[in-house]
């Protein structure tokens, strides 16, 4: 990933640090940083959702091939993630290839799994500067849907990142909505068959917690269509929705901002957690085992 | 000590051009809403039923408006909304040949209140041809005055009808009261659907969502049919008037669908 690039000027949250990759950095920088940390002072949304939408339009608008759109919008993640980092955004999840996708042509199908091939092995790469950051990666989707060398891939990324703790990045990936209600769905029935939950255990709190992503509190979709395009469907029931009409490439730490101030003027109080019970909570915690078998199935293919 | 002392005035200055730019945000926001109001005055006096000029002006425009449009919903929040706007909506959308006119009851007011919104809405539908049916109230069932005209369906659901249903819907697989098979070790999202469907009204999916207010939400609106659903504002100050109805219209029918292609 070209996440080195991007990362590494004021992270640190001492002010002193950051001080001085002021100095270092230009003068645009120094004054975007400067707003970041105004739009700090306030409330910081806990979780951002990303629908990276406009590659393909920002590729034709510059007469460039789709697959180099593509990857544009793959170094405006990077970038997207460093103000992550800088605003203090513990949680971000971007929509990066829906189970609808498949349907696309073959030579664009090919040149997005190159791009991620291409991606995970550079993270792989480059894994010690990503544990620095600490950056956990998560990959949330019907990895079965993948080739085998990318699952592989994939898997290997989540299981090395798992212990770190300052930004969770989930990359969807295969994924739409309903399918991830429906994968919760049968391990729940599964739950259910091999006892280790009661039927009266199901409810719209176990749902919630055997998704593989969590609930998001901003939404932001870019290029200008407004609509969810079948991601956390389940998830975005108090998230506020921010809709903008910037391509996704063409993406600023701006918009961002705006973005933000907005969610700052319209938010919901923050939800409060409820226990789970022990029941519930063993159950949740065999399936994270499971899946983790299941990573480690899958990377020793 | 020194040092710590400059990093909490910063701190607190931030706080305090923070609280400057959302002043000044907030500034903005009002001047729009009273120049919205001014221009929302000058095209149409209040008004509480609909007007010939009403149906005269969809007639004109929604011809225009060739993106399909079947499903509705209008998320209802009765602190701002009256009966008689939601039943003006009912009306116009009769006129503009939507099929399917649903109101997502965020506050639970409108459930209890659905027998009024029937009143309001026969009484505001004197001459218009058309037949309204109301879904889970089959005795209030208007009559038509002709007979092909066209027909509204209305559907009132609440919050209970999204998540909480699909997580019965997952109870009574589990109980093998309903029946849903798999192929893999993993439902498809097709196989889901099959039993979701028992739970739920046979109505297409919603296509077009209209809402009040700055915040875009779904509230918890129907999680399982929303996928494709665009949300589109209908006013930033929660009035509901022929002029931004027509207007959300037509913006929803500038966006282009492209399925994931």
């Amino acid at each position: 990933m070209y996440l080195h690039k991007y990362i590494g000027v004021g992270i640190g949250n001492e002010e002193n640090n950051v001080a001085m990759s002021w100095v270092k950095d230009n003068c645009l920088s120094f004054f975007q940083l400067f707003c970041i940390k105004v739009v700090k002072a306030g409330r910081i949304p806990q979780h951002i959702a990303f629908i990276m939408d406009g590659n393909r339009r920002y590729a034709k608008k510059n007469s460039v091939d789709t697959s180099a759109g593509h990857y544009k919008g793959f170094d405006k993640l990077s970038e997207t993630l460093k103000w992550c980092l800088d605003l203090g955004v513990p949680e971000a999840t971007v929509y990066a290839f829906s189970i609808e996708n498949f349907k696309r042509n073959k030579d664009e199908v090919n040149a997005l799994m190159d791009l991620a091939r291409d991606k995970f092995q550079r993270l792989l790469e480059e894994i010690d500067q990503i544990n620095e950051w600490g950056v956990r990666i998560h990959v949330a989707g019907r990895l079965s849907l993948l080739p085998k060398d990318l699952q592989a891939l994939v898997s290997k990324a989540m299981l090395v990142t798992r212990y770190n703790n300052k930004l969770r990045l989930n990359i969807a990936y295969a994924y739409t909505g309903r399918d991830e209600i429906s994968r919760a769905a049968s391990h729940i029935v599964d739950g259910v068959k091999n006892n280790e939950i009661s039927p009266e255990d199901i409810d719209d709190e176990l749902v919630s917690q055997t998704l593989e992503l969590g609930e998001a509190e901003l939404l932001v979709r870019t290029s200008g269509e407004v609509r969810l395009s079948d991601f956390m469907l389940w998830q975005v029931s108090d998230t506020v929705l921010y809709f903008t009409d910037v391509l996704w490439p063409e993406f600023t730490i701006w918009n961002l901002l705006a973005a933000i101030i907005h969610f700052q003027r319209n938010a919901p109080p923050p939800k409060v957690k409820s226990d789970l019970s022990d029941k519930k909570q063993l159950f949740l915690d065999n399936l994270e085992n499971h899946r983790e078998q299941q990573l480690e199935k899958y990377v020793s293919c | 000590m020194y040092k710590f002392n400059i990093f909490g005035e910063s701190k607190k200055n931030c706080q305090i051009l923070l609280t400057l730019v959302h002043f000044v945000v907030n500034i903005l926001v009002a001047v729009q809403n009273v120049y919205s109001r001014i221009w929302n005055k000058k095209c149409t006096v209040f008004q509480d039923e609909v007007t010939k000029s009403d149906i005269k002006v969809i007639l004109e425009n929604v011809p225009r408006v060739t993106k399909k449009l079947k499903h509705l919903v209008i998320l209802t929040d009765s602190d701002h909304h009256s009966l008689s706007d939601l039943s003006r909506m009912v009306i116009w959308s009769l006129v503009a040949g939507i099929s399917y006119v649903s109101f997502y009851d965020l506050t639970g007011r409108l459930k209890e209140n659905e027998e009024k919104l029937f009143l309001e809405v026969e009484r505001n539908k004197k001459g218009v041809p058309g037949c309204i049916k109301w879904y889970k109230k089959p005795d209030l069932n208007g009559y038509t005055n002709g007979m092909q005209a066209h027909t509204v369906y209305i559907n009132i659901f609440t919050s209970e009808d999204g998540r909480p249903t699909i997580a019965q819907c997952i109870r009574r697989i589990a109980e093998d009261k309903v029946v849903c098979s798999r192929e893999s070790s993993e439902y498809t999202a097709q196989e889901l659907h099959s039993a979701l469907t028992l739970m739920y009204p046979s109505i297409p999916d919603p296509d077009l969502v209209l809402y009040t207010g700055p915040r875009c939400c779904t509230h918890g609106l129907l999680p399982w049919q929303i996928r494709l659903t665009e949300f589109i504002q209908l006013s930033v100050n929660h009035s509901v008037n022929i002029n931004n109805y027509v207007g959300a219209l037509y913006r929803y029918n500038k966006c282009d669908q492209r399925f994931g292609k």
